[in-house]
């Protein structure tokens, strides 16, 4: 047509990078318009979008840096003769963690070259449905026209605007895998996983690290609920256990600026009905996350989003109500806010657009882990839900509280080691959803779910012989049921 | 236009402080003479595609390990040749453009330009003897 691009990416990210390198392999001429606003402190970074830049790649880097300091506590134990206390420097740490993200920002940029997709570094907004400008960072203005345009801006971190204070002196995640100093002393608030993760790994590393929380852990990964308290109860507790603070049931109301440069935070006390305070080196904020879609102006094309949410609302094909406009990603409705579903989600349409597929995305039983110092795995439905769906009487859980062997010479404590999987008690006893706390969550249940994809039943579960000695081997031998009341701690050899 | 090319020249060229005015004898000054930073895309114009020595072209980044130390035992071994060979730094990240106009995936890659022409390259971390085979070979001993 007249329009001078097959497909217009806005959104350099897991997703919009996805769909269009699927898209140029089809020989499509392809674009991509990437941008980042700096965040209220100032930090911005390159090509990749949140995972690669503030999200999962650093996250899970500085977790390893917090692991690595416990297994130099456990090596004692196995004959090694290290000096205790063991020191960490965050620079180190914040210096090759950032290069390796430096590195990706390259590699992303190499590929589009390599894919002959056009990149853009501009900030773009709609004209019309086919056209999107932009301005560079010198200021030169850029219009770019396509038959397909697909947003996948993903989202930002929100800040709690009606704490005093919160925005000239807080940082959130967008800052903090970005600093060259150590943050010090601590506050990350509130609840969600982010929070956890970074709470988990700065105490890890030494730090003096608070959690305030108004209300519960873990409020649903994605959707505001209490889908996981059990699970999320466990995590926090083995955090605490092992010195991260948590201030329960309290919420900022300000946050001030002290001579030495410190932060003075006061809060709430819930439960005590009692103000406090305390000063701090670094308050981040883990409140939530804002898709980004304010200055992509759809309104002037139609592009409806939540009310509530404000993401953009789509069909089971990631279209949006606009012809021809599609949204993948953390920016649309409904969707887990995760990587691997932003990329499978983009590619698949890219495939449907370009390559004669009908496949549809699937959304169910997407597996996911926190990674918060003792991991927590899941695929499936939780506990809640799978009670809220089918009804109690429906449902069996089995569970087990088991003891990883590397803790044993360790002398570690296990008290949070758990898992439980979540079956129909009728007919074939279809395995709903698994739950697993302990070392390598993810690398657990990665495997599982894919038994729990091909709608795997409890008896094949049990039909199949554990690895050992591993974590992983409890879940084939899961036979205690929460019904039962029996005690449901289980020992290895 | 010569005239103007020519004061480019004059003015590009690193600035001659008392070290320097002792003759080529130190060889930390022959190396600064040796080795410079692209500055921008007319500079690579002039003081690489121009030039009328070879001109090893140095692709590196800040957050590259190898890099730092490819990077130094390169220029080494380019002062050693005391101007039969020129040495070229391009930061990816700063010359992005450039960097994708040759190719560059991986870094350190480095390119061996003579006359305009990509003659040689590799990529990834050599030793001495390895480099010292690579700059024999660009200058056609």
């Amino acid at each position: 047509g007249k329009n001078e691009y097959d497909l217009l990416v806005i959104g350099g990210g897991s997703g919009g990078l996805a769909c269009a390198k699927e898209a140029a392999g089809f020989g499509r001429k392809v674009a991509v318009m990437d941008y980042v606003e700096p965040s209220p402190q100032g930090t911005t970074w390159g090509l990749g979008g949140t995972c690669v830049n503030v999200g999962c790649i650093p996250k899970k880097l500085m977790h390893q840096a917090a692991l690595l300091g416990s297994a130099l506590k456990d090596a004692q134990h196995y004959g090694w003769n290290i000096s205790q206390p063991v020191h960490h420097t965050w620079s180190v740490m914040a210096q090759s963690v950032q290069n390796y993200v430096k590195s990706l920002n390259w590699g992303h940029r190499v590929q589009l070259q390599e894919k002959k997709v056009k990149y853009f570094n501009i900030r773009g907004s709609f004209s019309d449905p086919h056209t999107v400008r932009g301005l560079t960072k010198a200021g030169k203005e850029t219009v770019v026209t396509a038959d397909n345009i697909v947003i996948a801006t993903g989202g930002r971190p929100k800040y709690p605007m009606q704490v005093a204070g919160a925005l000239e002196y807080g940082i959130t995640s967008d800052d903090l895998f970005w600093l060259k100093e150590s943050p010090g002393k601590t506050l990350p608030s509130f609840i969600l996983y982010v929070s956890l993760e970074c709470a988990g790994f700065l105490t890890g590393i030494g730090l003096d690290t608070t959690v305030m929380m108004r209300s519960v852990p873990l409020r649903g990964f994605d959707q505001a609920s209490t889908k996981y308290l059990q699970m999320a109860s466990l995590v926090t507790e083995h955090m605490e256990s092992y010195g991260t603070k948590f201030l329960k049931r309290c919420f900022p109301t300000k946050v001030e600026k002290l001579k030495s440069n410190r932060l003075q935070v006061t809060w709430k006390n819930a439960d005590l009905d009692t103000e406090e305070t305390d000063s701090f080196n670094t308050v981040m904020w883990a409140v939530g996350r804002a898709p980004d879609t304010k200055t992509l102006n759809l309104e002037t094309v139609g592009v409806k989003t939540n009310s509530d949410t404000g993401k953009i609302i789509v069909d089971a094909s990631e279209a949006t109500s606009v012809p021809h406009i599609y949204a993948v990603g953390d920016i649309t409705e409904g969707r887990p806010e995760l990587t691997p579903v932003a990329i499978a989600a983009g590619k698949l349409l890219a495939q449907r657009l370009f390559g004669q597929s009908s496949e549809l995305m699937d959304y169910d039983n997407v597996p996911t882990t926190v990674f918060t110092p003792l991991e927590y795995g899941c695929v499936g439905l939780s506990e809640e839900a799978a009670v809220q769906r089918h009804g109690s009487d429906n449902i069996e859980v089995y569970h087990a509280y088991y003891k990883p062997l590397e803790f044993t010479v360790a002398e570690r404590d296990a008290t949070q080691c758990y898992m439980k999987m979540v079956c129909l008690r009728e007919r074939e006893q279809r395995i709903l959803g698994l739950h697993f706390i302990g070392p390598n969550a993810g690398e657990v249940i990665q495997g599982f779910a894919l038994g729990i994809k091909c709608g795997a039943t409890y008896p094949q579960m049990m039909q199949t012989v554990g690895i050992h000695p591993t974590c992983a081997e409890e879940v084939t031998k899961l036979h205690i049921t929460k019904r039962s009341g029996l005690d449901a701690t289980v020992t290895g050899c | 236009m010569a005239q103007r090319l020519a004061l480019q020249r004059l003015l590009s060229l690193p600035t001659r402080g008392p070290l320097a005015s002792h003759g080529r004898a130190l060889g930390t000054s022959a190396g600064r003479r040796s080795t410079f930073n692209v500055q921008d895309g007319s500079d690579f114009q002039d003081r690489v595609l121009n030039s009328s020595k070879p001109v090893v072209v140095d692709f590196h980044a800040q957050w590259c390990g190898p890099c730092k130390i490819l990077g130094p035992r390169l220029e080494k071994l380019v002062a050693k040749l005391e101007g039969q060979v020129l040495m070229a730094k391009v930061d990816i990240d700063d010359h992005t453009d450039l960097a994708i106009e040759y190719e560059v995936g991986a870094v350190p890659t480095v390119l061996a330009m003579k006359n305009g022409d990509v003659v040689d390259k590799f990529v990834g971390i050599k030793d001495e003897d390895q480099l010292e085979a690579f700059l024999k070979k660009l200058i056609g001993a």
